[in-house]
């Protein structure tokens, strides 16, 4: 992907603990990475939702409610953004945990748990997960070009 | 991110406004109306959100609530949200039995 993506060679960082408080200073920075690469209003709205859902998850059931960090690198260039998630909970690989939606099951009977995830890997051009040296990484990448395109409906 | 919520009732639709980011903080807010709102007994429960210039699966998951806490006989609305919003609930496959509406 690096030769489809110009990128800056230094990352930007940010550090939070992994709580709900800190959704809000995670998003500000994906924002800032986003208006930095020029990227269009759908483009950028993708890359915050699956920013947050992603940190949403490693608050919830990543550490489950205990105490731990999120470190958040991000790169920004004219061809798009890209982001990398990091944390110490359990392993958890996004894709083996994605849930599709059930539109078939009634409302009450219906699950959302597990949504989120669909929502964050459908609304990047590209997702990586790795486990390594006891840490979670996920890399997320929004194209500039073409970005704001509706994707398909999954 | 701050949300604001109000609650209010024109005839008989129960009408949720919201204004802000919905996301897994300020979800809990909006959870805690529609509670209210589903005790009111309407025929319809409209939740206006054009103010809401994003939404997080959190808020799908309070719409999926909604659904579960009202009668079978209530229509939930959901009208102006804009376009990143109403994909996402279409994404959910929400929009099956949730209306959603421009205006």
């Amino acid at each position: 992907m690096s030769d489809v993506v110009e990128l800056a060679r230094k990352p930007a960082v940010l550090e939070v603990p992994a709580t709900l408080g800190a959704l809000g200073e995670i998003a500000a920075f994906v924002l800032r990475l986003a208006a930095r690469a020029g990227l269009g209003t759908g483009a950028t709205y993708r890359i915050r939702l699956a920013v947050d859902e992603l940190a949403t998850n490693i608050v919830m059931h990543g550490y489950r409610g205990g105490e731990g960090r999120i470190t958040v690198l991000g790169r920004s260039g004219p061809d798009g953004v890209r982001i990398v998630i990091e944390d110490t909970a359990p392993a958890f690989d996004p894709v083996a945990g994605r849930l599709p939606p059930a539109p078939g099951v009634p409302p009450e009977r219906r699950r959302v748990g597990g949504l989120g995830i669909h929502l964050a890997l459908t609304s990047v051009d590209a997702y990586t997960y790795a486990r390594r040296d006891g840490r979670n990484i996920s890399t997320l990448t929004v194209k500039a070009e073409g970005t704001d395109a509706c994707p398909p409906r999954p | 991110m701050p949300l604001s919520v109000s609650l209010s009732i024109e005839g008989d639709t129960t009408v949720i406004e919201l204004t802000g980011e919905l996301d897994a903080k300020t979800a809990p807010d909006f959870h805690q109306t529609i509670e209210k709102a589903a005790g009111h007994g309407t025929s319809t429960v409209e939740i206006r959100m054009a103010g809401v210039g994003y939404m997080a699966s959190a808020g799908l998951r309070s719409l999926v609530f909604a659904q579960q806490k009202v009668a079978d006989h209530v229509t939930i609305k959901v009208v102006g949200a804009i376009e990143p919003v109403s994909r996402t609930i279409r994404t959910a496959g929400l929009d099956r039995s949730i209306l959603l509406a421009d205006d």
